[in-house]
């Protein structure tokens, strides 16, 4: 059976494409339309994908949206009845948006693609990030937990997945914590309280808080209560997100903790006021940690299971994962490696495939690369257009020249086979650098990624020498295995690898399989025999403010206007010949 | 002739944070369109000088929003609203130009023509803040990659078009009077929608507000109960 997989309309909108129970393709639609967190109808991912299997769309069997968008509706209804007359701001907005086209699903997906209506299946938000976290995970069984902002009413589900022994597979998920009450909501508020994007810049709020000391837990507590029954409430007082669209925080939040910071403001982290904004970022994730650690742990306790599958946008957050597998009494956590509103693409096109059409379960392969393949001979003939240098070489002497650049203290480019299907890097689409000296880390702030100071780059080890330098908690390994966790660096590796431990001693690896991305694993290798530390620095080939770089030419035109020393794709790498620019607009102008 | 709202405009010190801000916006947006069509041109050299266009707007973006964020620390802003978006619906970078698909000559012309009239714009506002030296710098400048930006679509323009680039000209100036023309329509139909939705939000919705507001009341908070998925239906929008 062929089914496609749709998520669209709020953020990060994606397809994926499940045959036969496996997955042979996924994207998200930013990758292709190469605007960041594109949220319109995915088109070019869904042309992608259906290219990538050769399919037109009548031979489509089910084509499935990944919530049921008059659910949706209903709630964006109800919530401005129930704050009128407050909400009068934001009620012709949400309308015009909702009536406009959100709730048009079902008719948008029939035209664009011509499929009959009756194909066209729903699934729950929350049961398409369970189906993306269990169906992907290499489990049996394994007790479920969603969260995220807001999918339809629910904001927090629990429950349980089984794969059975005559082939079937079943999600149950039992209970739910209801909008406006929301971990992803706090989460966002503070992000905007701390003038970062919502919905963009949470994973700046984490990385912020290390710098902090969580001494506002008390105040964070009081806009956050944990009810009788286990679960939590927001004190909607000091909230407006379900009043506006234009603000998150009430008055009273900024009474509680102050003025917020403006966007475009540097935080100094010297002045009271940027350890200010620090200590918010702390206490909030030290709040958001214990109420998940909490409810994991009674999860665990109902169910008995040793393995926890983990969805929705919270599950990114890598500090809360690593104390939830540390502190849970689960085993083994998986968070894949697109967990957030992309990921229930894929999700939802297999809850369609186990569930309701009945299928099999199958194995599916236990990688992110999903997306589309990059072109070397692509980058190479830009590259020689552009008069930059090309070299064609075979897999051992490319690998040996890198490591030899990469020992010699220059930054790569690395693109490699399918693209990653989710936010993270994970190998295929990556900057690589040497992990050993803070300098590496404020050079690719300053010439690469332009980005704040107080952000911290990940490293990436094989999996069999992860634990040597990195404090590795049974199952660790698992959740590093898409960066889906943070763990301390041990203190006597520190020192050597400056450039990825953030100052809390911690560091977000990525423990590399060999199997998974084999090139890149005997980089490592290779890496490891010059400079003694297999561990590289690995972060997302783009700059700030655009998506992952997809094909060789948008990898190409990255490298050309940031301080990359060598780019590499398939067999062919392209160093920069000194200003290959230089006269260009004299001459052509 | 506009010059005096221009200064009216710029005088403000919020409207000053604000239009460098929004500059640095579109400017950014624009550079990675023109990014795009680097990325997806056929000819080789247009791909080098959109390249070398693109690292000049973005680095016109990181201009625009450096000067703004030391306005903004110069002195606290006013404007509670002073990052609020334009109402205007569109505006993302070359006035939502679909880079994807058009022809070289097509985008020559547009550019040419954006470029020109960005140019023209630029230099009153470097007028008009004579009395804030780093942000006219700035200006002064942009404006001489904007006379490159102009010369080289022009001149690329000749060369893949030689027979009938005029005509492509005056229909990159008509494309965007139209283009305007839709956003200006849009906005005041979206005008028009909000207020019709505010009217029936206060007329309408008032008694089913009161009664979502008594079954609110009866809710609790923490747990609820999950709706079997599963053997449902999968068709239900609900």
């Amino acid at each position: 059976m062929k089914i496609l997989g749709i998520s669209a309309h709020y953020h990060d909108s994606a397809a994926a494409l499940v045959v036969d129970g496996v997955p042979v393709g996924a994207v998200q639609e930013e990758r292709l339309s190469r605007h960041k967190h594109d949220a319109a109808f995915p088109l070019g991912a869904i042309e992608w994908c259906l290219d990538r299997a050769g399919l037109d769309p009548a031979d489509l069997d089910a084509v499935v949206f990944y919530e049921r968008s008059m659910k949706k509706f209903d709630r964006i209804l109800t919530t401005s009845l129930r704050t009128f007359p407050h909400s009068w701001r934001s009620f012709p907005n949400a309308m015009k948006s909702s009536l406009g086209e959100k709730v048009w699903v079902r008719g948008i997906i029939s035209s664009h693609l011509g499929v009959p209506r009756s194909k066209i299946l729903f699934t729950g938000h929350h049961h398409a990030h369970a189906a993306a976290a269990f169906f992907t995970a290499p489990t049996r069984r394994a007790a479920i937990l969603t969260a995220d902002g807001v999918g339809e009413w629910g904001t927090l589900t629990v429950g349980h997945g089984e794969r059975r022994a005559d082939g079937g597979a079943d999600i149950t998920l039992v209970r739910e914590v209801r909008y406006p009450h929301s971990l992803g909501m706090l989460y966002s508020t503070f992000t905007a309280y701390l003038g970062f994007a919502v919905n963009e810049d949470e994973y700046k709020v984490m990385g912020l808080a290390a710098y902090g000391r969580p001494t506002l837990t008390d105040a964070v507590r009081k806009v956050i209560r944990r009810t009788p029954d286990g679960a939590f409430a927001l004190d909607m007082d000091y909230f407006e997100y379900q009043t506006t669209a234009a603000r998150s925080f009430s008055p009273r939040f900024v009474e509680l903790f102050g003025p917020p910071r403006r966007a475009y403001e540097p935080i100094d982290l010297e002045t009271a006021e940027g350890q200010r904004f620090a200590d918010c970022a702390a206490s909030v994730q030290r709040v958001l940690e214990d109420t998940l650690v909490d409810m994991t742990r009674a999860l665990h306790h109902e169910t008995g299971l040793p393995d926890l599958c983990l969805g929705g946008g919270v599950a990114l957050n890598g500090v809360a994962n690593a104390r939830i597998l540390a502190e849970s009494g689960f085993e083994r956590v998986f968070v894949p490696s697109a967990p957030g509103d992309a990921g229930c693409a894929l999700g939802a096109a297999l809850y369609a495939d186990r569930i309701y059409l009945g299928n099999r379960d199958r194995d599916v392969p236990d990688h992110p690369f999903w997306g589309p393949a990059v072109d070397g001979q692509e980058l190479a003939r830009a590259a020689r257009e552009d008069n930059q240098i090309v070299e064609e070489l075979d897999d051992g002497q490319l690998i040996d020249r890198i490591a030899d650049q990469l020992a010699a203290g220059r930054i790569i480019g690395w693109m490699d086979g399918a693209s990653e299907f989710g936010p993270r890097a994970l190998g295929h689409r990556s900057i690589l650098a040497a992990p050993h000296s803070a300098e590496m880390r404020d050079r690719l702030n300053r010439d690469i990624k332009y980005r704040e100071q107080f952000r911290p780059f990940a490293p990436v080890a094989p999996v069999e020498t992860a634990d040597r330098y990195f404090e590795l908690p049974p199952g660790g390994a698992r959740l590093a295995r898409f960066m889906s966790g943070v763990f301390p660096v041990r203190p006597e590796w520190r020192a050597r690898l400056a450039a990825i431990t953030h100052v809390d001693g911690s560091a977000r690896l990525q423990a590399l399989e060999r199997e998974m991305a084999p090139r890149l694993h005997a980089l490592l290798e290779a890496y490891g025999r010059r400079s003694g530390i297999p561990v590289l620095l690995n972060t997302s080939f783009n700059v700030a403010g655009e998506p992952i770089v997809n094909r060789a030419l948008e990898g190409y035109s990255t490298f050309r206007r940031c301080g990359i020393d060598a780019l590499v794709a398939g067999p062919f790498m392209v160093t920069k010949r000194a200003s290959p620019a230089e006269g260009l607009k004299e001459r052509v102008a | 002739m506009l010059r005096p709202v221009h200064r009216w405009v710029w005088g403000d010190f919020d409207r000053r944070v604000r239009k460098l801000i929004a500059f640095a916006q579109v400017e950014g947006d624009g550079g990675r369109d023109i990014l795009r069509a680097a990325e997806v041109t056929p000819d080789p050299l247009l791909r080098r000088l959109y390249l070398e266009h693109a690292i000049d707007e973005l680095r016109h973006a990181d201009l625009f929003r450096e000067r703004g964020a030391e306005l903004l620390q110069l002195r606290a802003t006013r404007s509670k609203a002073l990052f609020n978006t334009s109402p205007l619906p569109g505006g993302h970078g070359l006035d939502d130009l679909s880079i994807e698909g058009e022809p070289d000559h097509r985008l020559l012309a547009f550019l040419h023509v954006a470029e020109k009239a960005a140019a023209g714009r630029f230099a009153i506002y470097r007028d008009v803040v004579a009395d804030d030296p780093p942000t006219r710098a700035i200006f002064e400048e942009i404006l001489r990659d904007e006379v490159f930006h102009m010369n080289y679509t022009y001149a690329q323009l000749t060369r893949v078009l030689p027979t009938s680039y005029r005509r492509q000209v005056w229909q990159a100036r008509a494309s965007r009077v139209w283009k305007r023309y839709l956003r200006a329509a849009a906005a005041v139909a979206s005008v028009i929608g909000a207020t019709i939705l505010t009217i029936v939000y206060f007329v309408v919705l008032w008694p089913f507000a009161w009664l979502a507001k008594r079954a609110e009341r009866r809710e609790g908070v923490g747990w609820a109960p999950i709706e079997r998925e599963g053997k449902g239906s999968p068709t239900s929008q609900y």
